[in-house]
């Protein structure tokens, strides 16, 4: 499969050929509505996003600290379902063709819309990334054909060295290394043990390594960039857009965003 | 076909149903307790002092009662009880926390971890960590707190902290997700606990040979009090561990009814319930396939019981796969019935039902006429009442005060 690069492969090339660092966005779709989740995107592009992370919301997010949890239930208030986000997606990309979108979820939603699936990079979505499965299993493991969106995999720090091996195989895109034992939105990053994780995957794949879970200063940003090939904010940005869900006024997460992606480059 | 009992398979599934679905983070402590439970379950002095303290400190064997003036209520079949109640601690639940505490021994971990939604799980692992010694954290709901309170109280008492949960329903698949944060969180040096035959494997088989016992001793009893296994034998399913525990080791016996009886809340048609093998559709959540109360797009719904043990919209994998297997039948009973239930059997055999158990009970005003009076049908009275009479009292307008 895959002679035509995807649009995920496409932007992973180019950050190979410019040895530039990922930065990658979380924010969950429908929160505070999908208007704005649109806007944010749009946003959250112009301030410097390499990819974009669209959190499904999930009655019983079990790997989200409070932060995204909250961020869940007030998208699943405004009955945001996958079909709504494929249609967010379908309109994003009236705008922009060129930055890869990842669905980021739980299983249970996926696989109610397992058809919908099958046709989902129509509408413009790229990859998924299914939290709640092992790493080593994929989209066609549950069933679910779609050779053109890829499967991210999610490795931990308690992950042993034989299933990282098989992890890798299994997967496309990049590889998501969990920096922390916890939920997202923790804070207890240890960059010692990071870097040689980070380093024993790098050995077993070609593809890249990004890391995230708990990454929220310029200075997380800068350390984890350092030792990966890009990293994922979330917590932070949802608890500001949360705070600014009354004014609707992003330009703060913006110049935040500004800031990350500058420190990813230094 | 397959032999029911040498399920599951390695990787953790009933037919379609169980498996490992879980965040990456946990793979590994999942496989090491697979490995450390397969070491230990057949170790001759493992098994002993697994039965030391089940004999010793639990109370077992538990008895089997013949309910005299229940049986002339319903004039169909003899009815016997099976004992659960009469376990220190109050039901069934500390038949699994003896035999996990041992393997949390055994793996070194010093911090034990559960969810509980009746309280009795969490006092029955609040009782197992205060006799090691070890630090216990228990995840509740916030309403459950609120209507499970004597039983909160018990298990502050016994030195444990009860994390009450206000997320979601805040009723036992809330604890369930806290206790799985919590886990995500904490995996070096925390075993999890988990209240029933749910969660990822090996959790499902684990919980259901610890509770085997129960059934083991039916066989046994049952021969030696009436000469023959039972024709029907009848359980509350919740998560499912007392009905697995009992049904478990009659799987084979194919002359054997096994029913599984769910809470139907304020009636199956009103939706709310929480009778997912009555009402629900295979999903996954919690680790495993399961039957479970789901919207079309994946969302988990809201369920409704009067009991707070009953009140989870899941169900352990293996019932889903003797359900389709057609080995073991499931039925559903509403609040208004178990509430007539317990009344009617605390007031006819001196014996005070859990609000779960007395879902068992409620059942046999549909089955009990299938049977004739040389037939022998057992309920596994999985609790007793106690923790339940603020319910019941509010059910029946009293105040306490
Ligand atoms: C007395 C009693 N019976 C039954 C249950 C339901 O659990 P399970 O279905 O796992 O037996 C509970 C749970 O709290 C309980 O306390």
């Amino acid at each position: 499969m895959g002679y035509l690069l995807t649009r995920l492969d496409e932007k992973i090339l180019s950050f190979n050929k410019t040895s530039k660092k990922a930065l990658v966005a979380y924010l969950v779709a429908g929160d505070p509505d999908l208007d704005s989740t649109l806007e944010l995107m749009h946003g959250f592009v112009s301030a410097g996003v390499d990819i974009l992370e669209i959190g499904v919301p999930f009655t019983d997010p079990i790997a989200e600290g409070p932060i995204i949890q909250a961020a869940h239930d007030r998208a699943l208030k405004n009955n945001t379902s996958l079909n709504n986000i494929f249609q967010l997606v379908e309109r994003f990309r009236e705008k922009n063709t060129d930055t890869p979108i990842i669905l980021m979820g739980y299983i249970n939603t996926f696989l109610a819309n397992a058809e919908a699936l099958k046709e989902a990079h129509q509408s413009g979505t790229d990859a998924v990334l299914i939290v709640d499965i092992p790493g080593e299993s994929n989209l066609e493991d549950l069933g679910i054909k779609n050779e053109h969106l890829a499967s991210i995999s999610l490795i931990a720090p308690t992950t042993s060295e034989d299933r990282i091996g098989k992890i890798c195989n299994s997967s496309s895109g990049f590889i998501y290394y969990v920096t922390l034992r916890g939920v997202t939105g923790s804070s207890h990053l240890n960059i010692q043990e990071a870097e040689s994780n980070i380093n024993y995957i790098r050995s077993q794949t070609s593809l890249p390594v990004f890391a995230g879970f708990g990454i929220k200063t310029p200075d997380d940003a800068f350390n984890l960039s350092k030792i990966s090939d890009g990293i994922v904010i979330g917590s932070s940005l949802v608890q500001m857009i949360h705070e600014q869900s009354d004014q609707k006024e992003y330009k703060k997460i913006y110049n935040y965003l500004h800031e990350m992606a500058e420190a990813i480059s230094r | 076909m397959n032999n029911l009992t040498d399920l599951p398979n390695p990787d953790g599934f009933f037919g379609d149903y169980g498996g490992k679905f879980v965040p990456e983070t946990l793979m590994h402590a999942l496989k090491e307790l697979d490995e450390i439970y397969a070491k230990l379950k057949n170790n001759p002095e493992f098994i002993e002092e697994i039965d030391q303290d089940l004999v010793q400190f639990v109370g077992r064997p538990s008895p089997l009662y013949f309910a005299k003036r229940l049986t002339d209520y319903y004039s169909g079949p003899q009815i016997w009880l099976k004992r659960e109640d009469l376990n220190h601690t109050g039901a069934h639940k500390i038949n699994n926390t003896v035999g996990q505490i041992l393997l949390a021994k055994a793996m070194g971990k010093k911090r034990i971890i559960a969810e509980t939604g009746a309280g009795q799980h969490g006092v029955a692992t609040a009782t197992v960590a205060a006799r090691l010694g070890l630090e216990c954290h228990i995840y509740m709901g916030a309403a459950d707190v609120k209507r499970q309170s004597l039983n909160v109280y018990r298990i502050k008492l016994l030195g444990a902290k009860v994390h009450a949960v206000d997320s979601g329903t805040a009723t036992l698949k809330d604890a369930l997700n806290e206790a799985m944060r919590d886990w995500v969180t904490n995996i070096e040096d925390t075993y999890y606990i988990i209240g029933s035959v749910t969660g990822p494997h090996p959790y499902p088989m684990i919980v259901r040979d610890f509770n085997a016992i129960v059934g083991r001793e039916l066989r046994k009893q049952s021969m030696e009090q009436f000469m023959q296994y039972p024709d029907a034998i009848v359980a509350c399913v919740g998560g499912g561990s007392n009905a697995m525990g009992i049904f478990y080791p009659f799987l084979e016996e194919s002359n054997v009814d096994l029913i599984g009886v769910e809470a139907a809340g304020s009636g199956l048609m009103s939706g709310k319930h929480a009778a997912p093998l009555n009402d629900g559709e295979p999903g996954i959540l919690h680790g495993a396939k399961s039957y479970l109360m789901q919207d079309e797009n994946g969302q988990v719904v809201d369920t409704h019981s009067i009991s707070a043990g009953l009140d989870y919209p899941g169900v352990g994998p293996e019932h889903s796969n003797l359900k389709d297997s057609g080995r073991a039948n499931y039925i559903a009973v509403d609040d208004d019935e178990v509430l007539s239930s317990f009344h009617l059997v605390t007031k006819l055999e001196g014996i005070m039902p859990a609000l779960e158990t007395a879902h068992a009970f409620a059942a046999l005003e549909h089955i009990a006429k299938n049977y004739k009076s040389n037939q022998h049908v057992v309920i596994n009275v999985s609790g007793r009442g106690d923790k339940d009479i603020n319910t019941v009292a509010t059910m029946d307008g009293i105040s306490l005060d």
